[in-house]
């Protein structure tokens, strides 16, 4: 996939010490249901289980859920991190596509009204204008927030104003949910898919 | 301050009924009443296959499965032009094929979905049955015994009768002409194909008539205007946030677009046609000059969070004219149809604060339902506001009658639909329910509770709240 002609040959690669780096703060968290979904979804289940809505078992198992802990954008943020471009073996985090401060969450008032929904928007900085995996970087965002993310949450991904030649285009295509639901219906594309959430799994 | 209005009011609530048994176990898309007056409602799901249920007992009665490599998307039961004892149904998958199936219903046996109240009309011959113009059967159906009457249920499945192929990805939608004589499909490929059956009854032998190709993006939907003697007339609605309208311009088959409705400012999502009965409700007010029945309005609604009301212009203009909606040369090949103008007239209040994925016009009520990714399902009613001056037409404005927050808890929902009511539970013919379909799977029907009032409701409302506040409010004020 795309080994022949790469869209950006030499992308700038940020430090690692330089990255938002709480992600252990959960790590007891980490290994409950949600991680134990995603691998069972990625490696065993057939294509149309990677629809977000298939994997809706959110059942919270957390040790300590006697307190609501409200998600935070840093909590969001680590969950798409990892992930791995689709042109380089390198993280979204490290090429910044994504960014903390990008992430942006608006939580319901009153946590305990089930049916009161968040909103959760992300954007993305694709490493070159004309980047033509831009929307397959969207869409790998989208898919693991909807399954990591509990089912009030409702996620937008857009492409960062002025990064992107095509950005409305793609913005209105990871935005329309008949299209990623029959994208994460193509054997193809999840198998990209598969490769890059691979870093999510370890 | 001025001392509250005492006025007598309707509340109007929207109520839980009862979860169609068993649930998917993923997301279920789009469920579709039976049109020819049978208690009979078809859920297609992305698990591939389309759950026909009970709409006397909220149960399953039959599934169609194998037919489709990847989500079902759409379902639309084929109008019946005669009772023959078969039922029948066309299936749009993401597959890229549209599937036609059938199922000879039996009746008389117990345990029969069907039976129940279909008594004491015939025996079991073939008994012909009146199907209005508006798909509505006039007398009480009964359906003719199969051949066997040993037969079980689940023996007598679903056959995939036909598969017709030809578009080149995913099916979004297909519906039959209210007639029966057309068939319609429409897909990401931009296209719409509209689809004969040509032979015998059962012979399976489809003609494509047509494939219009002029939206610039996936077709969303395709819902078809009955024939008021000027054919019957195709709405599309498409990711390119128009919609478009076409008939067959010649007589021979020709196929053409005659109007572009443009004012969306995102994909629009689904459509419907007004029906009869707020044809008349206004025809009635609207003073004796209106003599000839107008021409029924379209509803849209939109990612952009909107619902549309258009209507045709009074004026076309003329035919000459470039039109201002295809700037671009006209082919050579084809008379273009006299083009019309259509007109976005009302916007509904808003209730939905993300896209709104459906919209249904009650056939009985006139009444609109309408609910979208925000999980809201919402209830309106137009209403005559009076004339603003001495033989001027008569105002008319939608309300928002109710908005239920949370119908399938934190999912969204994809589907409602208004739907006769035949459970136990029904207290007036004609009776209506809402059904919706949401992404976890479920299928609900729900119930709408009205209950007069005098009260001084606006006391309790502060004028600057939302729509939903102020529903909300009302509730409230008024629990007991």
């Amino acid at each position: 996939m795309g080994s022949a002609q790469l869209d950006n040959a030499n992308p700038t690669i940020l430090n690692a010490s330089d990255l938002p780096s709480h992600r252990r703060r959960r790590q007891g968290r980490d290994t409950s249901s949600k991680e134990h979904g995603v691998k069972e979804v990625l490696m065993a289940k057939p294509s149309y289980s990677l629809d977000p809505f298939y994997l809706s078992d959110f059942s919270d198992t957390d040790s300590d859920d006697s307190t609501i802990e409200p998600i935070d954008e840093q909590e969001i943020y680590d969950l798409i991190a990892p992930i791995s471009d689709p042109e380089h073996p390198l993280s979204l985090e490290s090429l910044g596509v994504v960014k903390l401060q990008d992430v942006h969450l608006i939580s319901p008032s009153d946590l305990t009204n089930t049916v009161a929904l968040s909103r959760v928007l992300v954007e993305l900085t694709p490493t070159v204008t004309h980047c033509s995996l831009a929307t397959v970087i969207g869409l790998g965002v989208r898919v693991r927030l909807e399954q990591a993310l509990p089912p009030s949450y409702r996620v937008e991904v857009k492409i960062k104003k002025d990064t992107h030649a095509q950005a409305e285009e793609v913005n209105k295509q990871l935005a329309d949910k008949e299209r990623v639901a029959a994208a994460l219906e193509n054997a193809n594309l999840m198998g990209i898919l598969r490769k890059m959430m691979e870093p999510c799994l370890a | 301050m001025d001392p509250p209005a005492l006025l007598p009011s309707t509340i109007t609530r929207i109520v839980t009924l009862a979860e169609f048994k068993p649930i998917a176990s993923s997301r279920a898309w789009v469920s579709i009443p039976n049109p020819n007056g049978l208690p009979l409602i078809a859920t297609a799901t992305s698990d591939k296959t389309v759950r026909v249920y009970s709409l006397k007992n909220f149960t399953l009665h039959s599934t169609l499965e194998g037919g489709h490599s990847r989500s079902v998307r759409s379902v639309a039961w084929k109008p019946a032009v005669k009772n023959d004892g078969v039922l029948s149904l066309a299936t749009g998958s993401f597959d890229a094929t549209m599937g036609i199936w059938r199922r000879r219903e039996a009746l008389g046996e117990r345990g029969g979905v069907l039976n129940t109240d279909f008594e004491g009309v015939g025996q079991d011959g073939d008994l012909e049955v009146e199907v209005l113009a508006d798909g509505e059967v006039k007398e009480p159906l009964q359906l003719r015994n199969a051949k066997d009457d040993v037969e079980s249920d689940s023996e007598e499945d679903w056959e995939f009768a036909i598969v017709l192929e030809g578009h080149d990805s995913e099916l979004k939608n297909v519906a039959y002409s209210p007639s029966g004589q057309w068939l319609a499909s429409c897909s990401r490929d931009k296209s719409i194909w509209i689809w004969e059956e040509v032979g015998e009854e059962g012979e399976d032998e489809f003609e494509t008539i047509a494939v219009l190709q002029e939206h610039t993006a996936d077709v969303k939907c395709v819902c078809w205007r009955k024939d008021d003697g000027n054919g019957e007339v195709l709405a599309s609605a498409s990711y390119d946030d128009t919609i478009r309208l076409w008939k067959e311009v010649d007589g021979e088959g020709e196929w053409g677009c005659f109007a572009v409705l443009e004012g969306h400012e995102g994909t629009v999502w689904c459509l419907d046609w007004e029906p009869e009965v707020s044809l008349k409700m206004f025809h009635d007010a609207e003073t004796e000059l209106a003599e000839a029945p107008r021409i029924p309005r379209l509803m849209s609604c939109s990612a952009d969070s909107t619902i549309r009301v258009w209507t045709l212009a009074p004026a076309a203009p003329a035919p000459n004219k470039p039109s201002y909606f295809n700037p671009t040369i006209p082919s050579t090949m084809r008379a273009p149809p006299a083009d019309e103008k259509w007109e976005c007239t009302a916007t509904l209040p808003k209730a939905h604060d993300l896209p709104i994925y459906s919209v249904s016009w009650s056939k009985k009520t006139g009444r609109v339902v309408s609910t979208g990714g925000d999980g809201k399902i919402a209830v309106y009613e137009e209403r005559t506001k009076g004339r603003t001056k001495v033989g001027g037409e008569v105002e008319r404005e939608w309300v928002v009658l109710a908005v239920l927050q949370g119908g399938h808890g934190a999912y969204e929902i994809n589907h409602a639909t208004w739907c006769t009511r035949f459970d136990s539970g029904k207290t007036k013919d004609d009776e209506e329910i809402v059904v919706t379909t949401g992404d976890d799977g479920v299928v609900r029907a729900w119930a709408l509770e009205e209950e007069n009032v005098v009260a001084a409701v606006r006391e309790t409302v502060p004028e600057n709240s939302t729509i939903e506040e102020k529903v909300d409010g009302v509730m409230r004020g008024l629990s007991l």
